[in-house]
């Protein structure tokens, strides 16, 4: 059962890493073809939406990977009943940066696009799944 | 591990540099017309501590799944600590000379790890995959 | 009940002293980092607490641009790239051009000004230029430089008077492009033996209208009601400046409902005017167009309670409202004899001829939007989709389709992308388009081609150069004979004369050939007005001589006398200009010559170039009887004379 959980978040954290290693490769693949559409004042937005993507694309990962090996390292610290933090963790390392990344691609002046209403719900999953796991039940 | 808590106490104390820099207003860094070094320097901060992370993460998972990335972990291995290398040390060469060939080989180091990088994820990432 | 807790077991005691280490680091650290953030404090003073300037301080509804940015990046970015952010700035590293460095500057009022650098701080030493004693009692004052004007031709410098927050100027100003000083009155088109008033207190009443966003005045008894030193002076501007507020109207209300995403999402997705805010180019042509003219029209208060007002809240205007609602916009061409003209022009006699022309349109730069409203595509306009305004041309903000960049686009006076090309015409004269040749008699794509040359010539006059006239016109000779306003044609044509230009006029568009002169009918019509014209008119012919489109289809050797004439000309714009054409043209000996240094050395430089000129074994003039260039080259000095003989000398100070 644990072991189970171990691997799916082994594996998504380590796919959610190279996803977003892609995404910064891009990212300084159009800092160095000077891309207007990157660069350009005007398009502050989505250079901040797209930064904020691959960051929070990274501690996700990062997280996933965490919260995979502490059924194996930690038994005693991780949680009873994973279900509700795995399902939530999932969820969120898709919202968090999809959202933000879905915000850059079209966007309204200072305002990111609607798919920015992807951060706040994959920021709540976050919480739960971060709760959940410090209860530890 | 040991690279990883190594990277993280070596990019952690460029954090801190970072910040005296801005704590006595040093021009070199601060001024306007120094935006570009300014950058490369914190995206090395940033980029050298998450991949001590990484490596961290990458150990924790060798001892979590013991058949991770199954005979590619040397390879896998090799990888992160040519990324760790070149990644944030393509950044920091990037804001040290701004201009010139030497700013060139800042701007060439960078994307080789970053490359590296994608392969050393993809390798473990793909045996992620196996375990199952 | 939960069971008790077990006690913790305890832990075995280790030495203190180790544990404390990374603590001591931890404190050590911080206290290295607070020492330095308190020694790189910066101690510039808080703009709330400069005392010896005007200061910005938004507030009776306005935010600032700084509120505007994080909403619309873009739009916040080509305003910042733009030249209207710059019209004032408060003296600093990046705003200052000139070198203040240990510099001495012999082209000035009075002795050489002395300029230093103390610190981040611009230092002037200078013969008072607000002392309105006897002239050879002149103090010698040491002022800082607090606030700077124009960033794209000239700096205008403003000292703090150590009176309160009243401002004059220095008395010489930079000029960018050339990168050199020059005296303050060198640089404006005013009579050569008449003083230009520098009052103390001049920027603070007068240019703080146009220069700032929201400015106050804020004097307590109006400008030159009584002494100086005896005003109190509190002026106030909400943004140095034209920021977002002067052309969208205050922002406090916007930003306000626009805090609530919901609110601002709904805005966004809703192709609907946002009623929290004035968006100029969703307003009707004249209406969109008078945003413009709040400041680029020559207008006056209605009377001394309007004046008051202004000065204690500034001016009432705001984007939206009907401009002539609270301010006088004059215009001679309709209104010349209306009382408040008369009443403009009694108090000061040269009202009308320094800002129009004879039959009362703008000459003058900068205030363009009366020619717009004299213009027949704006004031015989039937319907909004067909009626000229600014914004048919123009933009404020560099659309993201336009591949130029901020800089470049900043630098075309913002005109939008392909405007400055005969789309801005043919988007309500579309039927021309089919055959252009047809309509404009040059070939296509030729200069002569280009509807903004024969319709908006370079005839008015501002910052030492010309400018497109914005009263849209046809090329008239009538106009040029009775007027003294150069046609279009001859601008060009500048080797042509008066008959010749008549003559065409009349075989291509039916328009009859006026009564002219001998001269009219024998000499360049450039010549004649370079010889015969006023100060302006001679300023805007020697600017036509450097005009590469004229000087490729009239040449170029010819003009050299001549420019060379008017190097010697009473004025120091036209001297300026007529240096500056020289040296654009290939056949021009070198020429060292400053147009605003001693007369003696002037006089001698010209002579010398002139000398050159004629010595040079390599010239090779156009001669031609209507050039005043006889069969030997050499110049019909007695033409010459008789032109000069009838020369407009009444004094002309263009108020620009």
């Amino acid at each position: 059962m644990t072991d189970t959980y171990t691997r799916r978040h082994l594996r998504l954290g380590w796919w959610t890493l190279f996803a977003v290693v892609g995404l910064g490769l891009g990212l300084a693949l159009l800092r160095v073809f000077d891309v207007e559409a990157y660069l350009h004042p005007a398009n502050d937005t989505r250079r901040l939406m797209w930064t904020l993507a691959h960051g929070h694309g990274a501690v996700m990962g990062l997280l996933h990977i965490l919260f995979g090996v502490s059924f194996t390292l930690t038994p005693a610290l991780a949680p009873q009943a994973p279900r509700l933090p795995s399902r939530a963790l999932t969820a969120a390392g898709l919202l968090l940066p999809v959202g933000f990344f879905l915000g850059g691609v079209s966007f309204y002046g200072g305002d990111p696009g609607l798919g920015i209403l992807g951060v706040p719900l994959g920021a709540v999953c976050l919480l739960v799944a971060v709760v959940a796991t410090a209860r530890g039940r | 591990m040991r690279l990883g808590w190594w990277s993280l106490a070596l990019f952690l104390s460029l954090g801190f540099l970072l910040e005296l820099l801005h704590g006595f207003k040093i021009g070199f860094y601060l001024d306007v017309g120094n935006e570009h070094r300014r950058l490369m320097w914190t995206l090395a901060h940033a980029h050298g501590a998450l991949l001590g992370l990484v490596h961290l993460a990458f150990g924790f998972s060798l001892q979590a799944a013991p058949t991770l990335g199954s005979g590619r972990q040397g390879l896998a291995s090799a990888c992160l600590m040519g990324a760790t290398i070149l990644l944030p040390g393509g950044f920091l060469l990037g804001g040290v000379w701004v201009e010139g060939q030497l700013a060139a080989l800042g701007f060439l180091l960078a994307p080789v790890g970053g490359a590296l990088l994608a392969a050393a994820v993809f390798l473990v990432a793909t045996s992620a995959g196996r375990t199952r | 009940m939960s069971p008790k807790r077990q006690p913790r077991p305890t832990a075995p005691p280790r030495s203190a002293s180790p544990s404390r280490w990374p603590l001591a680091v931890l404190i050590a650290a911080s206290l290295g980092l607070g020492f330095a953030a308190f020694s790189s404090f910066d101690p510039s003073t808080p703009e709330d607490q400069v005392a010896d300037r005007p200061v910005a301080r938004p507030d009776s509804g306005y935010v600032s641009s700084d509120t505007c940015q994080s909403c619309h990046p873009g739009e916040y970015a080509s305003w910042h790239g733009s030249f209207h952010r710059t019209m004032t700035q408060v003296a600093t590293e990046a705003s200052v051009r000139a070198d203040f460095d240990g510099v001495e500057v012999t082209n000035t009022h009075g002795s050489p000004m002395r300029l230093e650098r103390v610190d981040d701080e611009f230092w002037a030493e200078f013969d008072d230029p607000g002392w309105e004693g006897d002239d050879a009692e002149r103090p010698r004052i040491r002022r800082q430089v607090v606030m700077v004007t124009g960033s794209h031709h000239q700096n205008i410098y403003w000292y703090a008077t150590e009176h309160e927050r009243g401002l004059n100027v220095l008395p010489s100003v930079y000029l960018i492009e050339e990168a050199r000083w020059a005296s303050r009155s060198a640089v404006v088109l005013h009579p050569p033996n008449q003083s230009l008033a520098m009052l103390d207190g001049h920027w603070n009443a007068i240019c703080i209208a146009c220069h700032t966003t929201q400015g106050r005045t804020a004097f307590s008894t109006p400008f030159r009601s009584e002494a100086f030193r005896d005003q109190v002076i509190d002026t106030t501007v909400a943004e140095f400046g034209i920021a977002c507020e002067s052309c969208h109207g205050p922002a406090e209300e916007h930003i306000a409902a626009h805090r609530n995403p919901v609110q601002r999402y709904r805005q966004r997705l809703v192709d609907a005017p946002d009623p929290t805010i004035i968006q100029p180019t969703l307003l009707d042509p004249q209406r969109s167009s008078q945003v413009c003219g709040q400041c680029h029209s020559v207008w006056e208060f209605y009377d001394l309670e309007g004046e008051r007002l202004a000065n204690d809240h500034g001016l009432p205007y705001r984007p939206g409202d009907e401009l002539r609602d609270t301010r006088f916009v004059a215009q001679p061409s309709v209104d010349r004899s209306s009382d408040a003209i008369r009443a403009l022009a009694t108090a000061d006699p040269d009202f009308i001829r320094g800002s129009f022309w004879p039959d009362g349109t703008i000459r003058v730069s900068g205030r363009e939007y009366n020619g717009l409203i004299d213009s027949p595509c704006f004031r015989d306009a039937s319907t909004p989709e067909r009626t000229l305004g600014c914004f048919s041309c123009h933009t404020m903000h560099k659309p993201d389709d336009d591949p130029r960049s901020v800089s470049e686009w900043a630098d075309t006076h913002q005109v939008g992308a392909g405007m400055d090309s005969n789309e801005a015409c043919l988007q309500c004269h579309e039927p021309i388009r089919a055959d252009e040749q047809a309509h404009t008699r040059h070939a296509a794509g030729s200069s002569g081609s280009s509807c903004y040359n024969c319709h908006m010539p370079y005839t008015s006059y501002g910052l030492l150069k010309t400018v497109r006239s914005h009263t849209i016109s046809s090329p008239s000779v009538t106009e040029s004979v009775r007027l003294g306003r150069p046609n279009a044609c001859n601008l060009c044509h500048l080797d042509q004369t008066l008959a010749w230009t008549a003559e065409q006029l009349d075989a291509w568009y039916d328009i009859p050939a006026p009564p002219l002169n001998e001269d009219q009918q024998s000499v360049a019509a450039s010549l004649i007005w370079l010889l015969e014209g006023d100060a302006g008119l001679r300023a805007i012919t020697s600017q036509a001589m450097g005009w590469a489109p004229a000087q490729a289809v009239s040449g170029t050797s010819w003009m050299v006398p001549h420019l060379g004439e008017a190097l010697g000309d009473g004025y120091d714009a036209v001297r300026f200009i007529a240096a500056r054409s020289l040296r654009q043209i290939p056949e021009a000996p070198p020429l060292a010559y400053d147009f605003d240094g001693p007369e003696p050395e002037r006089r001698a430089a010209a002579i010398s170039f002139l000398r050159a000129w004629r010595e040079d074994p390599a010239r090779a003039p156009r001669r031609a009887p209507e050039l005043l260039l006889d069969p030997d080259g050499e110049l019909r000095l007695d033409v010459m004379r008789r032109l000069v003989g009838r020369r407009n000398n009444r004094p002309l100070f263009l108020r620009e």
